[in-house]
């Protein structure tokens, strides 16, 4: 029975570039409906009382990404948000000392000095073109990307201006740019610093959520992607919100709902209606059908048009890349209610590295060789791992005296040799334990409760697929105008009503939210305005 | 008489330059160090009666152009169009072999995988559109892309209508391909293990990289650029060994009125008031020129045949970053007989381009994996030519010689090159070749292993790295050698830069020579 459509627009999958979709077009007074599959918002950006009196950010545990725009347009420091610093990374070290590293620029080189004068005053130059590198990534990230093989007006004037921004940067710094996005984080930091544990340290930036060892190229840009990262306006500056990372999510959520948009849970999404090659709506897994002028996926783009789609409505060409694309899930995370604070024997007792982030990457060879277990199918025997203690910053995550601890792990393959089993996921957990008791003897006892989640989990849970945290890698091929695919880089489809807002489309993952942001004003034929042109 | 300019070397580059410059009716002496021409390209007689092309024996791509305006031919030059250009043979009997006949290499295929053979032909196409690309960069001065000269705006003007020619595909393939991993394009498009691994083999060559790592493609299509559609591997041979090419462009160096002396090593450039005035030789002799043109790798030139004080710090630490990562060994073997590979029996001319013992993509990988931490690869992957064939007068009758390149063999090895690591490296390959060609190591005459320190050592190659600077893609094009010096010229007036340093590199013959001669400026 065809009936008029409800909404304007529906968005499949309340993670936060769906909210972030929705809400904008909301704002721009667009009538919304959001499907949300699990009981809770947030997608891999969510808050869980995973254990009784413990709450954990479940999936993605940290922000910094997330556009300064967006958070002014939504207004969400009323809905909610509340992003605390964390003020330090510490590093362990296989002899007892360990590397510290400080929002406070000074306290840094001091600590600095202590392991190599050299690198101290490397530390300043290279802190000074990593900002300049970001702000001339960063109006790339908030533009829509032009077709470089279109002839259009748009494409063309849009590509001038991207050249125009690239020549600006000068013979200087255009170089710096370029070996960014070619060179391994390893080579990049080899140029500027000798402290091997501070290479270690920052090179796993380069590593984060992308199966690519620190010496693999590709990892440079990933390194630099992570330090487009701004809260009020500090570079490279990583917070936490309170409550967890689903008060981002509920955040978002609020300012959509205040904004008119309507946000339905369990409500797990079958199929794409396609008539006539044209998206006119949903049907739901209880079989309920919602029409709309516009469906909007916020699902990574294997989901959204291998499985939600009939095959027989895409072109072969764009089926196929789609195929092609890349996920390679590499991270796992396993969480922890914690008796006690880890004690760790290179800063004994409690102290201020607990209310910041504990980098498990002793050595270059160490993170190095963690890549070398997962490429032949394997988890890494002692994995990189970025290591949190939330109830540190916000007492409210577990019960008076206790703690929760959270453990993002490099790497743990989707493809491991075999499959993931229930035994190997418990292994691969006992392995994560025993490479941070190495550095922290009193861990095991303190350990109350454990939850390991291994890509097939992540996968599974928040169906993102591969498991991989940004809805496919960051890889030189995969980013701008080919991702997810030519053509349709411009959160398009080739069905016509079908439009895509994950992190599978341009800029990709972490808690940005700008694929939503910049799905949203291209619908609304605002999309000029994101690339510095007026309307269009 | 005043010289119009003084090239560094006489390798390949070194020579292009030399004989395009005499072309042109400029005054031109080269200088080598050694006693014989050719660099990492010398064909030497290293045993009695044997001769081997010593560290590099593929000239890369020999460009029509060089060859027909510095009539090569004319003074000597025979070029060989191997039967097969790659051939693999595998331990359980079976071989591949491919060829520029697409049909003929299907065949081959087939016998790995039917759908391999299938989409043979439109891969060596698509490849091709490619590598005719990267040909036309590579005849002509890299594109600099921050350059808001007219000249350069608008050759990058013309550089993006050829792109845009390669039609949509070509121009979402050039884009695509060029920064993936050599087995994320293989993996793409092949299935057969055997295939993936020797195609996998050609994009690690000369890098410290395995093929899962980023930029490998670009090495793939790199060393097939000037090949045609599917001929991957030794698309063209040099009749009497690379040295041969050498000696040609000697030839026709001196047939225009250069010099070629040699056993003449310099011992600095001369700077006079900022500017490049000439060179002083070991035995300090002092020659004047109005141009000195160095083939020496860009670091050599640098800090070790300029002096230094009055240059750019950022511009000195931008060389001293180029990565030159020594990777590959050499083993030179005089056999007795012609070698007898198992898998190859009764194949006419399998034995006649290069010859890549099986090897999979995870066996490059693990091989790389010992290399980056500092180890030989246990199971290194092997190169094999033999020039004999080609050419009966490189060795005695009956017998031949047999170049195989070893990869990976750190220049960095964790506990240091010895003269014992030397020959259980030489030993470790012997057996590995004996694995294939069991009857190889009772005809083995003479054995010469060069390891990176002796490439380094003896031909000044930095850290043993043949392309004085590895081919990836932060340091091609306009980033090779460094930003700011990828038109040969140098920020010493006088002082230019014509080796494999510069663009296009390695796998060019003549290449940088060729378009650095061009670059230098009498006025």
């Amino acid at each position: 029975m065809a009936s008029a459509p409800r909404y304007d627009a529906i968005v499949i999958g309340g993670g936060h570039n769906g909210l972030v979709n929705a809400a904008y077009l909301a704002r721009a007074g667009r009538k919304v409906l959001v499907l949300e599959r699990r009981p809770v918002v947030g997608g891999a950006a969510v808050s869980e009382q995973v254990f009784p009196g413990f709450t954990f950010s479940v999936f993605s545990y940290v922000v910094s990404l997330l556009r300064p725009e967006i958070i002014r347009d939504l207004d969400l420091p009323r809905h909610g948000l509340q992003i605390l610093p964390l003020e330090s990374t510490v590093t362990p070290m296989e002899n007892g000392n360990y590397l510290s590293a400080w929002g406070d620029h000074d306290r840094t080189r001091r600590e600095l000095y202590r392991h190599s004068p050299r690198d101290a005053e490397a530390y300043d130059e290279f802190g000074r073109l990593m900002h300049h590198m970001a702000m001339a990534v960063r109006p790339i990230l908030g533009m829509i990307p032009p077709d470089p093989t279109s002839l259009s007006p748009r494409d063309l004037m849009s590509l001038l201006r991207l050249g125009r921004h690239f020549q600006s940067l000068g013979a200087d710094k255009f170089p710096w740019l370029y070996k960014l996005m070619t060179m391994s984080s390893a080579d990049f930091l080899d140029e500027w610093f000798e402290t091997d544990v501070l290479k270690a340290t920052k090179s796993a930036s380069g590593i984060i959520g992308t199966f690519l060892g620190p010496r693999s190229p590709g990892s440079a840009y990933v390194l630099l992607h992570h330090y487009m990262g701004e809260i009020d306006g500090a570079f490279r500056a990583w917070g936490f919100q309170k409550g967890g990372t689903g008060g981002i999510s509920d955040a978002i959520a609020s300012a959509a709902r205040e904004l008119g948009a309507e946000i339905r849970t369990d409500a797990p999404v079958a199929r794409v209606l396609v008539k006539s090659g044209r998206a006119t709506g949903v049907a739901l897994e209880n079989g309920d059908e919602l029409h709309a002028e516009a469906v909007v996926s916020g699902l990574d783009p294997r989901r959204t048009f291998l499985q939600l789609v009939d095959p027989g409505e895409l072109p072969t060409e764009f089926a196929d890349a789609i195929k092609r694309y890349k996920f390679r899930g590499s991270s796992g995370k396993v969480n922890l209610a914690l008796s006690e604070l880890p004690d760790f024997s290179c800063l004994p007792g409690v102290g201020a590295h607990h209310r910041g982030a504990i980098s498990i990457s002793p050595t270059m060879a160490y993170v190095e060789r963690a890549y070398d277990d997962a490429k032949y199918g394997a988890f890494s025997r002692q994995p990189y791992m970025d290591i949190i203690f939330p109830s540190m910053i916000d007492p409210g995550m577990a019960p008076p005296g206790r703690h929760v601890m959270s453990i993002f792990v490099q790497y743990a393959p989707y493809n491991l040799t075999g499959g993931w089993t229930d035994a190997r996921r418990e292994a691969f957990g006992d392995a994560v334990i025993d490479a941070v008791a190495r550095f922290a003897p009193n861990l095991k006892r303190a350990i109350l409760h454990r939850q390991v989640l291994t890509p097939a989990d992540i996968e599974r849970i928040t169906g993102l697929t591969e498991g991989n945290i940004f809805q496919g890698e960051l890889a030189l091929h995969q980013l701008f105008f080919l991702r997810p695919a030519h053509q349709w880089a411009r959160y398009r489809s080739p069905i016509k009503g079908l439009w895509q807002c994950g992190a599978g489309t341009h800029p990709g993952g972490g808690i940005m939210g700008a694929s939503g942001r910049l799905a949203a004003l291209e619908m609304l034929g605002m999309g000029g305005r994101a690339n510095g042109g007026g309307g269009r | 008489m005043t010289l119009d300019a003084i090239v560094i070397g006489a390798g390949l580059n070194g020579l292009t330059a030399a004989a395009s410059l005499a072309r042109r009716g400029r005054k031109v002496l080269v200088l080598e160090r050694r006693a014989t021409i050719g660099g990492s390209h010398a064909t030497e007689e290293v045993f009695p009666g044997f001769r081997f092309d010593t560290v590099s024996h593929d000239a890369g791509w020999i460009a029509p152009s060089i060859v027909r305006t510095l009539e090569l031919e004319r003074h000597g030059l025979k070029l060989v169009t191997p039967g097969y250009t790659l051939v693999s043979p595998q331990s359980d009997g079976g071989h591949l072999a491919l060829s520029p006949d697409l049909a003929r290499s299907a065949e081959s295929i087939r016998r790995h995988s039917a759908a391999d053979a299938a989409a043979w032909p439109a891969f060596c196409g698509r490849m091709h559109r490619l590598t005719s690309f990267l040909g036309m960069l590579y005849e002509r001065p890299a594109p600099i892309p921050t350059s808001t000269a007219p000249g350069d705006l608008w050759s990058l003007l013309a550089l993006g209508r050829r792109a845009r020619a390669l039609g949509r595909e070509g121009m979402i393939d050039l884009l695509r391909i060029l920064p993936m991993s050599a087995a994320e394009l293989l993996d793409d498009w092949f299935e057969s293990a055997v295939l993936k691994g020797a195609l996998g083999a050609l994009s690690v060559r000369g890098i410290m990289q395995g093929p899962r790592s980023g930029g490998t493609a670009f090495v793939l299509l790199h060393r097939h650029a000037g090949a045609p559609a599917g001929a991957f591997g030794a698309h063209t041979v040099v009749r009497g060994g690379v040295g041969a090419l050498a000696g040609a462009l000697a030839a026709s160096a001196s047939a225009s009125g250069a010099q070629v002396r040699t056993s003449a090593s310099v011992r600095h450039v001369l700077i006079e008031g900022g500017r490049a005035t000439g060179v002083v030789l070991d035995s300090g002799e002092e020659i004047r020129a109005r141009a000195v043109l160095s083939s020496a790798d860009v670091r050599q030139t640098f800090y070790e045949l300029v002096d230094t004080t009055a240059l750019d710090p950022e511009m000195l630490r931008a060389v001293g970053h180029v990565r030159q990562r020594g990777a590959v060994a050499k083993v030179n073997l005089a056999l007795s007989a012609t070698p007898a590979f198992r898998s190859l029996a009764g194949g006419d001319g399998l034995l006649s381009g290069s010859i890549v013992p099986g090897v999979t993509l995870d066996e490059l990988e693990r091989a790389y994996d010992d290399a980056k931490h500092g180890g030989i690869s246990r199971r290194a992957s092997l190169e094999i030519r033999i020039p004999s064939l080609h050419d009966g007068a490189l060795a005695p009758a009956g017998k031949h010689v047999m170049s195989v390149r070893v990869q990976f063999a750190p220049y960095r090895l964790a506990d240091g090159w010895t003269a014992a690591r030397r020959e259980a490296l030489g030993d470790q390959v012997v057996a590995a070749l004996a694995e294939h060609a069991p009857s190889l190591p009772g005809t083995i005459l003479r054995r010469q292993v060069l390891t990176p320190l002796d490439l380094e050592t003896e031909y000044r190659l930095p850290e043993g790295n043949l392309a004085h600077g590895e081919l990836t893609l932060d340091q091609i094009l306009f980033m090779r050698p460094v930003a700011g010096m990828a038109r040969y010229k140098t920020p010493l007036d006088g002082l230019y830069l014509c080796g494999a340093s510069s663009h296009p590199g390695d796998g060019v013959a003549g290449g940088a020579g060729w378009l650095a001669a061009k670059a230098v400026d009498f006025a």
